[in-house]
């Protein structure tokens, strides 16, 4: 979700993923794996998976003059597991300067500890900024020690009932660059498979601390859980 | 009009004369027009010159003989038309029973002939199993005579096309001999590097005999060779390499030789003629399905290279295709590549070759527009989703060629996943209807790839759109695809209904419609579902359906569990009892929206599943090795236990 600019933006890096197989196992709550890719079976060998996954909830952009929380919905859009990547828009409603919802598209990395591990290593963010906002994640307790050693490298997380992302908005979807919002900073981002809700804090060494976010999988008025999916070529 | 100029004087006569003087100059006449002239090829042939000529081949002048070869030789090279009516008249036996011949000239002008016949696709097909003809075909090879050997691999690389052909040239040593003409004349060096290449072609036992060969000198000659002045050397050497990578995990594998073939196949495409236009279809092989390489050529700055070739006009076709199927290689998997492809505004000419006169053009535009909008993040900023790229996109769904049909539809497929709800600018352009009409087409390929376009379009289609197509498409067209022949198009199908009953409730009502005809499509194919995916579709549709009201739940539990059965073991059970755990999740996932807690029928279907065993089946899962499945287990438990767990 954008926030407002408070200073000049940084570019980001370049994102500098390791290769190396994902062992990581899908939740079908995030969509990530619904339709997952067989290329000797599948005649055309590129299927990616896709799924239709939506979240709402709020972020509190509390200052210390004001206390406020825009609503925001969130939808996954892709995943690519092999390569930790996965990508959605994000819809911030209630935006005080702005005329409609404000939409975002985001990139995300999942620390898999094989393509991410727990240590951004950009974005402006010291390990020491790691440790400090992953540990407001009660469920990353278990693991500090292991990350504090080498970012959790060595951490097999692919039975962990929780996964913990970075997601990083790339672009404005619906209004132009002048429309005095950033999207400088980034999420830190742990996601819960038993529940599929989402916490996480926005970290923008320009913009308030520790903004949080809180997201709920939708149902879009339905008794229970629906999937779409589609599959590129 | 100007018309070819037919030759005034009675030159068939002449050819017919008995008088062999005559004969010869009429011949030495023909071969002195026709050679790289095709009009005047053209023109003989139309005249009934080509019989005349190689009735000279029976006689007993050697150089009416020589002569009357090397004028069918001529009529051969490059022009099919030639190639026919040397067939015709029967010259081809002739020609071979000469290569037998005690005298040199005639042996050596005959082998020639043959070398041109053999290099089109009409030359009949040699048949290597016969002892007789793989001994010739050595013997050829084995030859001083550099045009015997020049027949001999022209005829490898005319004839050897399947496994069994090439396993057998193997056997018989024709590898061993081709790597002795690598160090031969220039014409010798290509014809042995082509040949290999067509032998070792995606056969890794070939491959392995070819790598050991010599003690690995003779791969070492062919890396040489990869650096040979000669474009067209180098250019076969690549071939040979590429072939060597492809089919085997150690040889070649290192990053310098990879990087090399990169490089070398790059500057080849500045090659203005037919190297520069297989070097691209060479580089396209080289990376294709391959991360790793796609990386190196992004490095080595292919894209922008290809983009500056493309903008050179005119282009070749074959060229056209050329770059535009290595692009659609590069663009596969990266998006670094796809980036630095949009920002370069390659995808412009792309949609301009949409509508270009060539077929091959045609159909490779679309697999490059195919690679390069599997960008989640571009779709997502409808960069594809216009008018300028839509349009012809749709036109070509008419095309008169399916493969330019299929490739067209492999892009729409993926160009409308926009994440818009609505869709309209394919819906203007008549999108739907034309989709629609392909479902039915009679070509299984069209089948699938359209059916595929719609499960991609109504993925997040609001219920205007979904309305729109549903009607164009009905509900008994949607059950007869999902009991097609062809059990990719029956998932496709499955997946496009799952979609159809996603969102808003209103929208379960698609899988009711007509009584209920889709949903039981839905439930046969389920029950005889022999397929991992089309179970996982399957599950899926039930499980939307059963996240809507309570006529759709219990619809659903109608499915699964029909009055007549008695409780013995179901097809859903055995669903959760599949070994695929995305089987175990999907079917889970069913019964925590049949439980859903909310719903006023829940506890009666509860007492259903309990009694049909599910819910003893779900106790058992709760502990599942897949934590997915142990995950929803425990969810739909813990709803089942609100009911009270008796």
């Amino acid at each position: 979700m954008p926030v407002r600019v408070l200073d000049n933006t940084t570019p980001s890096q370049v994102s500098g993923a390791n290769s190396g197989k994902s062992s990581f196992q899908s939740c079908s709550l995030l969509g990530v794996g619904q339709t997952p890719l067989t290329p000797k079976i599948r005649h055309i060998e590129h299927g990616v998976p896709g799924f239709r996954v939506a979240f709402s909830g709020t972020q509190n952009v509390s200052s210390v003059q004001k206390d406020e929380a825009w609503r925001v919905n969130v939808r996954i859009q892709g995943c690519d597991l092999e390569h930790g990547y996965l990508c959605g828009s994000m819809e911030a409603l209630n935006v005080p300067m702005a005329d409609t919802p404000v939409v975002t598209f985001w990139e995300g990395e999942i620390v898999d500890t094989k393509n991410y591990t727990f240590f951004t290593g950009k974005w402006e963010a010291t390990k020491e900024d790691d440790i400090r906002h992953w540990s407001k994640f009660p469920s990353f307790s278990p693991l500090l020690g292991q990350v504090e050693a080498d970012g959790g490298k060595s951490l097999d997380l692919s039975n962990y009932p929780y996964i913990f992302m970075r997601w990083k908005e790339q672009y404005f979807v619906n209004v132009g660059t002048d429309c005095g919002l950033t999207i400088a900073g980034f999420y830190y981002i742990c996601f819960s498979c038993s529940d599929g809700s989402i916490s996480g804090f926005y970290y923008d060494p320009n913009s308030s601390p520790y903004q949080k976010l809180e997201l709920k999988s939708t149902n879009d008025g339905r008794s229970g859980f629906s999937f779409s999916s589609y599959e590129l070529q | 009009m100007p018309t070819p100029s037919v030759p005034s004087d009675p030159i068939l006569d002449r050819l017919a004369s008995s008088d062999c003087e005559v004969k010869f100059k009429a011949i030495r006449e023909v071969k002195n027009h026709i050679i790289g002239n095709r009009t005047k090829k053209l023109s003989y042939i139309k005249l009934g010159a080509v019989p005349a000529v190689a009735a000279a081949l029976s006689d007993c002048d050697p150089n009416l003989i020589v002569q009357s070869a090397a004028a069918l030789g001529s009529f051969a090279c490059g022009v099919d038309a030639g190639v026919r009516a040397v067939l015709d008249a029967g010259a081809f036996p002739r020609l071979i029973g000469l290569l037998s011949a005690p005298d040199e000239k005639v042996v050596d002008a005959a082998a020639r002939s043959l070398r041109m016949i053999y290099q089109s696709k009409l030359a009949p097909n040699y048949e290597f199993f016969q002892e007789k003809n793989m001994q010739f075909l050595l013997s050829l090879l084995k030859s001083e005579n550099e045009n015997l050997t020049g027949l001999g691999a022209g005829i490898v690389i005319h004839s050897c096309k399947t496994i069994e052909e090439q396993n057998m040239l193997c056997d018989a040593g024709v590898l061993e001999k081709l790597a002795s003409l690598l160090h031969g004349s220039l014409s010798q060096r290509d014809a042995s590097l082509e040949s290999l290449a067509a032998i070792i072609r995606n056969n890794p036992a070939a491959v392995s005999k070819f790598v050991e060969l010599h003690s690995g000198r003779a791969l070492c000659s062919v890396t040489e060779l990869a650096k040979d002045r000669y474009p067209r050397t180098r250019l076969l050497a690549c071939l040979c390499l590429i072939s060597v990578k492809n089919s085997s995990s150690c040889d070649l594998q290192d990053t310098e030789i990879k990087t090399e073939l990169v490089y070398i196949l790059l500057e080849l495409l500045d090659d203005s003629g037919q190297v520069g236009d297989e070097a691209a279809f060479a580089f396209s092989s080289l990376i294709a399905e391959k991360e790793d390489l796609q990386k190196l050529a992004f490095e080595a700055n292919a894209i922008n290279k290809f983009n500056c070739l493309l903008r050179k006009c005119p282009v070749h076709p074959k060229r056209l295709e050329g770059i535009f199927l290595a692009l659609a290689d590069i663009c596969s998997k990266l998006e670094c590549c796809r980036s630095s492809f949009l920002s370069l505004q390659v995808l412009n000419l792309v949609v301009d070759a949409l509508t270009h006169e060539d077929a091959n053009v045609r159909t490779a535009a679309c697999i490059c527009l195919r690679s390069v909008s599997r960008s989640i993040k571009n779709l997502s900023a409808g960069r594809f989703m216009n008018e300028r790229v839509v349009v012809p996109l749709v036109q070509l769904l008419s095309d008169l060629s399916t493969s330019v049909q299929v490739a067209a539809l492999g892009a729409i497929s993926n160009i409308v996943v926009d994440f818009m709800p609505h869709k309209s600018t394919f819906i203007q352009c008549g999108g739907i209807k034309e989709l629609v009409q392909l479902t039915k087409s009679m070509d299984s390929s069209l089948r699938l790839n359209a059916v595929w376009a719609l499960r991609n379009m109504v993925f997040l289609a609001d219920k205007m759109c979904k309305e729109g197509i549903f009607v164009e498409l009905t509900a008994s067209s949607m059950a007869s695809l999902i009991n097609d022949p062809e059990p990719s198009i029956q998932e496709q199908a499955l997946a496009l209904v799952r979609n159809f009953v996603d969102g808003c409730v209103y929208s379960v009502e698609h899988a009711f419609a007509e009584d209920g005809i889709v949903l039981d499509a839905v439930g046969r194919q389920l029950q005889k579902s022999s397929k991992i995916e089309i179970g996982i579709q399957g599950l899926y549709v039930l499980s939307n359906i059963a996240s809507g009201n309570e006529i759709h739940k219990e619809a659903v539990m109608q499915l699964l569990f029909p009055q007549d059965e008695n409780g013995c073991c179901t097809f859903f059970e055995q669903f959760l009892k599949s070994n695929d755990s995305r089987i175990r999740t999907a079917a889970v996932w069913v019964v925590v929206n049949l439980t859903f807690p909310a719903s006023p029928g829940a506890f009666s279907r509860i007492v259903n599943l309990r009694s049909f065993g599910i819910v003893y089946r779900i106790k058992k899962m709760v502990n599942d090795s897949c934590m997915d499945v142990k995950l929803r287990a425990r969810l739909a438990l813990g709803q089942i236990i609100t009911f009270g767990d008796s």
